[in-house]
């Protein structure tokens, strides 16, 4: 060693530092605009902090954006529920219960996670139409629940299969069958599965765009993700608002990741095929 | 009296059949759907509404390849854009996992910042990066433009994603794009990479520095050979990513000067939504599923086949 | 209490064969014990009886009832896991309940049931704990609590002591024991551990490559094993095995190794009569040999061989004694204070009423 480990530590540091501030580069731009009064707004001082901090931009964003963002909402919640009860019990089923064909079924399903949803985006439309879901945020919460169920089976499967199969014998020679051992046995202590299905869904689903814009039309209708497009797109509001916009849309997700982090990180490494 | 077993596989059986069905009806059978459109001549309306199907063939593909300017232009986008965002996912990956490895003190503050843009959206990204993009004009310099003026770094300026220089079929507006996109996912790729490392085992690097290796031979000589298979899984996972993009493009730049940024998702959804030539849009989408399921079916099989080893 | 009949049983997964016409009736109240290294079918036929695995072909009655279709529970059996199984989120007291609630026995009867189970296993105190709050030893308990609780036909036992420490091992040995004789069930236990099944069964079952190699009273296999698999697979240090060529000589047979040749009891030589000439093989058990020194009674002169000590294992109560003799290492069993050191040679003795000859080909033991 020609450095002395403490000059390498500071290297280490100076470095770690550098890489943050690129990751935090777009938080502070949104910060800084969002946080200016509409009358400091403007390109030339982008990178400069507040004089004063102002409002404004929130409120106004808020007033414009607040339908769609309980609109999210409305869709997240029962769509996460959905699938992750539906994900639960197909978990379970996959990975204590196979039946013939199980295995080959399973990567079957798995497959409909990663297509490219502009595949099926033309028949989905003209399917919610004739069941009159088309533009309506029940439409979007069928939509989510259906093409959510791989990755949430996938999730439960791996969780369940670090139980034992042995507990599973066990309950069945002690006289429980197939759905009395999920409630009795299994469901217990889901608790885990779940809290990585929830904040997964939670965020993928709120943060979605192509199917939220393609499904609603009306922007009464539409969720956060596509208000927002459209409200940075427009010419006429403020910067302050449009970047208060960006800020509202990514909160919730955001905020779930930083109280429950670590539940997210395990969602990402359950999420990825093992291997 | 039906046997009990018999039972038990019809209730497993019956558990799992609304989501076959569903998979079955909402994957597999419109991806059958969206083909049989692809083949169809239903580029208005007008013919849409009449329902009357008329087959032509693989048209609409040998169109899409072979006469129209503006696919292949976006495939070649797709494949510059996939190369450098690899690069930079994996590359920014491996090294914030080994900073982050040695274990100093308040790394699980950095973790945290280099994870966190994995839970905001594609469109805010998309956003808030065409702020920082925008080049504005050579007088009024806007965004990072600006900032380098500010710290006296002008030579750096540049058009960004409205620059229409490439080198050959490669359009070099893309990349504020990779830059975007990398800064998004490069925690997914760091966080596997990290996990990775930290399953070592410590004994096997000790040895390695009992034999007399420096640290970048334990690097290459031993770290990464083991996290190889976890890198490759990686790239197939933002691979397939990469050749969907959408939100972000969408909402960062939209096709760009010239279609310089535009991407095939982009296209699909113009064609479709906004000028309603449905079939031609159908088998762009084909085209993308075919170009994902390259990558996805062979990664599906092998994960498959590693699990029935266990 | 019921007996159980395994008739002709078979249990194939894809092309392996697990088990193989198994035929095996037990009694009732009978400590039955399925011994054999791992992947020999011990494990498969257990869970057959359970019902966690359906039979290829073959019987398997408990009691009169023919069960092959009948579903674990309601076979009426109790199972104790290798590694437990308990329910991780119940209580011992619901851990050991859960049986017993399923089938709507009345909570005051279950309470009953549950104490008295617990007082007799010593975990009367630990009704509140979960699992993670136990030691392995405790958990083991809870694991047969939950199966005496539900007061089978049968019990059947999965390696139950494996995941021990030796010293509890022993002491758990005891107790199973101890409680078979109170509870009477009849018990299929299944074992890799060739000195748990000596001590505990009434009648234990070798098994390899998912065939049963013998059936009888340990005392019986160990003295008469039936082929060499099992003369080599119970005894512990095991069974030294030599090839020898069966000769006749002074009015009498011998076992000629290279260097020596051991005479054969009288008794034993009418068995022998076709091996004249014939090559075979030799069995000895380490306690069956002796040095010139320590051997206390009258032996034959032609009983003993010379041989050269490779390393001596001092166990305090006895001394294990490899010994070179004809490019083979043999193990004998001495006396702990016998004076012998390494590389020394010594002459050893051997006790020809009790050696064991096996034919060449078919490993059949001849005597």
């Amino acid at each position: 060693m020609n450095t002395s480990p403490r000059a390498n530590k500071i290297t280490l540091y100076i470095v770690m530092v550098v890489f943050a501030l690129f990751f935090l580069l777009p938080l502070y731009v949104l910060f800084a605009t969002a946080l200016k009064s509409f009358s400091e707004v403007s390109a030339s001082r982008m990178w400069n902090l507040p004089t004063i901090i102002s409002g404004e931009g929130f409120a106004k964003a808020l007033e414009k954006l607040l339908p769609n963002l309980l609109n999210s909402f409305y869709l997240v919640i029962p769509a996460t529920a959905f699938s992750a009860i539906l994900g639960s019990l197909n978990g379970y089923i996959f990975s204590k219960w196979k039946f013939k064909g199980s295995d080959i079924i399973f990567p079957i399903i798995l497959f409909g996670m990663f297509i490219p949803y502009q595949s099926i985006l033309p028949p989905l439309v003209r399917f919610l139409m004739s069941i009159k879901l088309y533009n309506s945020i029940p439409g979007l919460i069928l939509t989510h629940t259906v093409y959510g169920l791989p990755i949430t089976t996938l999730i439960f499967r791996t969780y369940y299969t670090e139980v034992p199969t042995e507990v599973v014998e066990a309950a069945s020679i002690d006289g429980a069958g197939i759905l009395g051992t999920y409630w009795r046995v299994l469901f217990p202590i889901s608790l885990p599965g779940f809290v990585v299905v929830i904040i997964w869904q939670f965020t993928n689903i709120w943060n979605e765009f192509l199917f939220a814009i393609v499904i609603t039309s009306s922007p009464a209708k539409q969720p956060i993700t596509v208000a927002l497009v459209n409200l940075a797109g427009s010419q006429i509001v403020e910067w302050n608002a449009q970047m208060a916009g960006a800020l509202l849309a990514a909160l919730p997700p955001v905020l779930i990741y930083i109280l429950l982090g670590r539940y997210f990180l395990r969602g990402l490494l359950a999420g990825s095929v093992k291997g | 009296m039906i046997k009990e077993r018999t039972k038990e596989k019809l209730i497993s059986i019956g558990l799992v059949s609304p989501t076959v069905l569903a998979i079955g009806i909402f994957v597999y059978g419109f991806i059958g759907w969206t083909i049989k459109l692809s083949f169809s001549d239903w580029n208005t309306f007008a013919k849409l509404l009449k329902g009357k199907f008329k087959f032509v063939g693989l048209s609409n593909y040998i169109k899409l390849l072979f006469q129209d300017p503006r696919f292949p232009s976006d495939l070649w986008n797709t494949l510059f854009f996939t190369i450098l965002f690899l690069l930079g996912c994996v590359t920014l990956g491996i090294i914030l996992a080994l900073l982050l490895d040695r274990g100093l003190k308040g790394s699980i503050i950095f973790q945290n910042i280099y994870l966190f843009p994995m839970a905001v959206a594609f469109v805010v990204t998309g956003t808030a990066w065409r702020w920082i993009f925008a080049p504005g004009i050579s007088a009024y310099p806007q965004g990072i433009n600006l900032l380098f003026s500010k710290l006296g770094l002008d030579a750096l300026r540049w058009r960004w994603f409205v620059s229409i220089e490439h080198i050959g079929p490669f359009n070099l507006a893309l990349i504020p794009v990779v830059i975007a996109a990398t800064w998004q996912l490069s925690g997914y790729t760091m966080a596997m990479c990290l996990a990775g490392l930290r399953g070592i085992p410590s004994q096997l690097i000790e040895a390695a520095q009992v034999d007399g290796a420096s640290g970048w031979q334990v690097f290459w000589g031993v770290k990464f050979p083991l996290l190889r298979p976890i890198i490759l899984s990686a790239m197939i996972i933002l691979g397939h990513i990469s050749l969907k993009i959408f939100d972000l493009v969408f909402s960062m730049t939209g096709s760009g000067p010239n279609l310089a940024v535009d991407v095939p998702a982009l296209y699909m959804f113009e064609t479709t939504f906004e000028r309603l030539r449905y079939a031609r849009g159908a088998a762009i989408a084909i085209i993308m599923l075919i170009m994902v399921s390259f990558i996805i079916i062979p990664y599906l099989i092998s994960s498959m086949k590693r699990e029935a080893k266990k | 209490m019921a007996e159980v009949r395994l008739k002709d049983v078979n249990k194939t997964f894809g092309k392996v064969v697990a088990v193989k016409d198994f035929n095996l009736d037990i009694g009732d109240g009978e400590f039955i014990i399925l011994v054999g290294p791992s992947g020999c079918g011990k494990t498969t036929t257990l869970r057959s009886i359970a019902g966690l695995e359906e039979v290829t072909a073959g019987e398997i009655y408990i009691g009169d009832r023919l069960v092959n279709d009948v579903p674990p529970k309601n076979r009426d059996i109790a199972m104790v896991f290798q590694n437990y199984a308990l329910y991780p989120h119940m209580n011992v007291y619901k851990n050991m309940s859960f049986g017993l609630r399923l089938r709507k026995v009345p909570r005051p009867e279950i309470d009953k049931i549950v104490r008295r189970t617990a007082d007799l296993l010593g975990i009367g105190e630990l009704l509140d704990r979960k699992p993670k709050e136990l030691s392995g030893g405790q958990r083991q308990r809870v694991a047969l609590g939950r199966a005496i609780v539900r007061d089978p036909h049968v019990f059947l036992f999965d390696e139950p002591l494996s995941n021990l420490d030796a010293k509890l091992r022993i002491t758990m040995r005891a107790e199973l024991l101890d409680l078979h004789q109170r509870l009477k069930t009849t018990a299929i236990y299944v074992t890799h551990d060739q000195l748990e099944a000596m001590t505990m069964g009434d009648r234990i079952v070798v098994m390899n490559e998912g065939l049963i190699q013998q059936v009888d009273t340990p005392q019986k296999v160990y003295d008469h094993p039936i082929n060499r698999y099992v003369a080599g697979f119970i005894g512990s240090p095991s069974m030294n095995f030599l090839p020898c060529t069966i000769v006749k000589g002074n009015g009498d047979l011998y076992a000629a190794c290279k260097s020596y040749k051991l005479r054969i009891p009288q008794d034993k030589t009418k068995s022998l009569r076709d091996y004249i000439g014939k090559e075979a093989i030799l069995g000895i058990r380490p306690e069956h040999i002796d040095t010139k020194d320590t051997i206390t009674r009258k032996y034959d002169p032609e009983s003993v061989f010379q041989a050269s000590v490779w390393v001596i294992e001092p166990l305090g109560s006895e001394k294990l004694v490899h010994i070179k003799s004809e490019e083979r290492i043999l193990v004998a069993r001495l006396d702990p204070h016998v004076d012998l050191k390494p590389g020394q040679m010594a002459e050893f003795i051997v006790k020809t009423d009790f050696i064991h000859i096996f034919d060449k080909e078919t490993e059949k033991t001849i005597f």
